[in-house]
Parts: structure tokens; C-alpha cells; sequence
């Protein structure tokens, strides 16, 4: 009886019952599967996701592993290498950033929600996973970031360009830094000036995600950011009242209007975990944030727990996910990212380019 | 949450036609064209539109017959910004602005 002979096709046929549950497309035809060797019965293959903080990774690579096992005969072995590469979705390339593939807003509909570390841990959660990220700190009433991330000193500037600090494996930039000790008491144009010279005028280098910590509510900031770059996404972040939720909403509309695609909300402070006895204890109410964002079409990223612990480590600059990864808010933290990220995917597949073709 | 019309305000191609008009195909398959004049004309910026009562303070009739669309670009994912032969450049047309003021027959 002779050997039976395994082909690239049977087993890119055998990979076509394998979908990407986000992009809901197999991942055959999305051009997941690379550098395929074949020798004896032994299949190894690349699949190359969208992101490296995706959720569902094990799982696909289960799944890739079995359906090449059990439908292409004489597969005795498999061996299936899982990669990333943040994809970009398509818009000009005039009014981009250089070498920074997506942009993610980060915003609230009024201050103290906790946006920045959910920002700050969210960026560092996200390099973690393998990703280049860069955090630009935007909120130029209360730039809190850089204590969060413990990196005060302000940031080199060579040749006119601003160079951002390397913080915890994230390229950071403070609009803070801008203004030295002084508050930033700014009129509409300066602060206008300011994010442009934060976005443009910086060394990002290659990005897969630039995270932009907003100021709460809606302003100048929000208008400048959606008018001078395609921001690939906007997060809301809302405590689980329904008077931050009311207020959240405004904010969603106005990502609505400026059609930057709306990625989803995080419900932080969502309940609090006892530090003597690990009980549960529901301060502000519970789930106002997931049925605002199921009643709205919006995908719900996740709850973040009131732990005294994320207050401890923003403040000494470590954030949780990097000081505690394996608590309860670490962990919460890396599934936010992960849910995140792939919606991050999901508009980088669907969005057209929006190029003016002159005739 | 997206309500019907703002998703059918979603450009699919954008093209200019020299400085003439500015052509868009929505993605649901309606086609808009927007003349040079007709677009100067709707401008929708607080020097054309009275910001407190809303009127409008230079129109169609106002803008000479040849005016050119000088250059057109995208503002961020929402809005094109045309620079016009007179010299105004401050108005941002946002594509719900635009489908809402296509001058087709069907929607006029």
C-alpha cells in the first residue's frame, strides 16, 4: 500500500472549517495561514491572527490542529504556530500618523470614572501581549497619566520632535509635559495647537495601537483628535450609575456624529471586592453599563472591580496588570484588552477607504 | 444604535471632477453629484449661517456661476473640507450634511 500524499490544498480545505468567530470569515480566506511545510506526516503551519491580545487564540489553535488531524488522511502530526499582525484599517495616507497602524480614543462622559487607568492599564495589558503601543496623554485638565506610569520627567526633543518616554513598554506622551509645573489654562486654539503637536510632532515610530487618554465629556480636544487623524475607534468608560451613564451618552453621540466607529464600554468601579474576607459588594448599583451598551447596539467590553489595589499601584506607578497580573483586577483588566482588541480587528477589516479620486 | 440614516450617510467612492462638482457614491447605492456652485452656495460654516438664529447668510444666488472647487479633502472619518476659488475654505461638510442636502431628484 503506498504512502498517502499530503497537499498544501487538502490541507488548506481541511482549515477552511475554521472560523475567526470575531470577522466571522474562515481563516483561509482571510489569509491567516502561512508558511506552510509539509514533511512526512507532518503538517506546520502559521496562523497569523489580527491581534496578539486575542481571546480566542488556544481555542483557534485547537481547532486548526484538529480539523487538519482528522480530515486530511496520512496527517499524522500538527503543529500550528500562532502570530499576530495588527492590521491597519484603510484611509489615506496624507492624514494618518506615520508607522501608527490604529488609533483608539479613550473617553467619558464626565471626570473620576477612572478613565485614565483604565487607559494606562488597558496600553501596558495590550504591550504585554506583544503589541507595539504608544499612550498619548490628552487629558490637559488633569494629566494624571505619567504618575500612573511613573515617568515625570519630560520627554527629549530632538530635531523639532518630540521623543516619547518608554514607560513600562509604552511610547508615552503626556500633553502635560507641554506645560511644565504651570496648569494648562487654555483657550479652544491653543489646546487645538497642543494635540496636533501631541500626535504629529512626536516619534511614535511603528505602532500597532496609539491609545489617546481623552478629558471627560466632549470639547475641543475630542474635535481636534476626530478632524486631524482617522481614529480607528472610541471606548467609553462609565461607572455603573446611571447619572455618568446619562452623561456617557452624550459623548457616545458625538463619536456617532464625527463617525468614528464606537469600539465599546467599560464599566469601571463596577463593584467592590473586600480586602479582609474576598466578598462582593455591588456599591454603585451593577450592569447599568451593559444594558446602556446592549440598548444602544455597542459592544460591552467588560467590568472592572472598585480594588483598593488598582488605586495603590496607579499611584506608585506600577499598574495592576504589570503589579498584580493574576489578581482579580489584573485579570479583568486582560480580558477588557482582549475584547478590545478584537473589535479593534473587526473595524480595521470592515472600514473602506475614504480616498477623493480627482478627475 | 446606528438609526437608518446616518448609515446610509457612508461614502463608498468620492470623486472630483476637475473643479466642477464633487461626485459621491453612498454605500447603499445612491449617487449624489454636487455642483461647484450649488456646494459654495449651502456652505454650512458660521460666516454663512447666522450661529444664533440659524438663517442663512450667503446663498446660491450670492456665488458668482463660475466658481471652482479648488481642492477637496477628508476630515478625519466624517466630513470633506473644500478649499473654493473665491477664497473660502471654512466650511466642513459632514456626509450626513451631504446626503441630507443631495440635490438628485429623488431627494430634493
Amino acid at each position: 500500500m503506498s504512502e498517502t500524499v499530503i497537499t498544501e490544498s487538502n490541507v488548506l480545505d481541511a482549515l477552511r472549517s475554521v472560523m475567526d468567530p470575531d470577522l466571522r470569515r474562515d481563516i483561509v480566506s482571510l489569509n491567516f495561514v502561512r508558511n506552510m511545510k509539509i514533511e512526512g506526516g507532518t503538517v506546520s503551519f502559521d496562523v497569523n491572527l489580527t491581534t496578539p491580545a486575542c481571546p480566542v487564540k488556544d481555542r483557534l489553535r485547537e481547532q486548526s490542529r484538529q480539523a487538519v488531524l482528522e480530515h486530511v488522511p496520512g496527517v499524522k502530526d500538527v503543529r500550528v504556530n500562532m502570530t499576530a499582525e495588527v492590521r491597519r484599517p484603510p484611509a489615506p495616507e496624507t492624514s494618518r500618523i506615520r508607522g501608527v497602524k490604529n488609533i483608539v480614543a479613550v473617553g467619558s462622559g464626565k471626570g473620576g470614572v477612572g478613565k485614565s487607568t483604565v487607559a494606562a492599564n488597558v496600553a501596558v495589558s495590550l504591550a504585554r501581549s506583544g503589541a507595539k503601543v504608544g499612550l498619548l496623554d490628552a487629558d490637559i485638565y488633569g494629566p494624571s497619566i505619567p504618575i500612573m506610569m511613573r515617568s515625570q520627567e519630560e520627554p527629549e526633543i530632538r530635531e523639532q520632535v518630540i521623543q516619547p518616554v518608554d514607560a513600562h513598554g509604552v511610547k508615552l506622551m503626556s500633553m502635560g509635559y507641554l506645560s511644565g509645573e504651570m496648569p494648562l489654562i487654555w483657550r479652544g486654539p491653543m489646546a487645538h495647537k497642543a494635540l496636533q503637536q501631541s500626535l504629529l510632532g512626536v516619534n511614535w515610530g511603528d505602532l500597532d495601537y496609539l491609545v489617546v487618554d481623552l478629558p471627560p465629556g466632549t470639547g475641543d480636544v475630542h474635535l481636534t483628535l476626530v478632524q486631524t487623524v482617522p481614529v480607528t475607534g472610541a471606548v467609553i468608560v462609565s461607572t455603573p450609575q446611571d447619572v455618568g451613564l446619562q452623561i456617557s451618552m452624550k459623548t457616545l453621540r458625538m463619536f456617532q456624529q464625527t463617525k468614528v466607529p464606537l469600539l465599546g464600554v467599560i464599566e469601571n468601579m463596577s463593584y467592590y471586592i473586600c480586602p479582609h474576607c474576598g466578598g462582593r459588594d455591588e456599591i454603585f448599583g451593577h450592569g447599568g453599563a451593559a444594558r446602556a451598551a446592549e440598548s444602544l447596539g455597542v459592544p460591552f467590553l467588560g467590568e472592572i472591580p472598585l480594588d483598593p489595589a488598582i488605586r495603590k499601584h496607579s499611584d506608585t506607578g506600577t499598574p495592576v496588570v504589570l503589579a498584580q497580573p493574576e489578581s482579580a483586577s489584573g485579570r479583568a483588566f486582560a480580558e477588557v484588552t482582549g475584547k478590545l482588541a478584537q473589535q479593534v480587528s473587526i473595524q480595521a477589516f470592515r472600514s473602506v477607504p475614504l480616498t477623493i479620486v480627482e478627475e | 444604535m446606528l438609526t437608518a440614516p446616518e448609515e446610509r450617510a457612508t461614502p463608498a467612492e468620492i470623486r472630483k471632477k476637475s473643479g466642477e462638482s464633487i461626485a459621491i457614491r453612498w454605500t447603499d447605492g445612491h449617487a449624489s453629484t454636487f455642483g461647484a456652485r450649488y456646494l459654495r452656495g449651502r456652505c454650512p460654516c458660521a460666516q454663512c449661517v447666522s450661529e444664533t438664529s440659524g438663517e442663512r447668510l450667503v446663498s446660491e444666488e450670492h456665488i458668482r456661476p463660475d466658481i471652482a472647487i479648488e481642492a477637496a479633502r477628508t476630515v478625519g472619518n466624517y466630513a470633506l473640507h473644500f478649499s473654493f476659488s473665491d477664497g473660502h475654505t471654512t466650511g466642513i461638510y459632514s456626509f450626513d450634511y451631504l446626503r441630507r442636502v443631495c440635490p438628485c431628484e429623488d431627494c430634493a
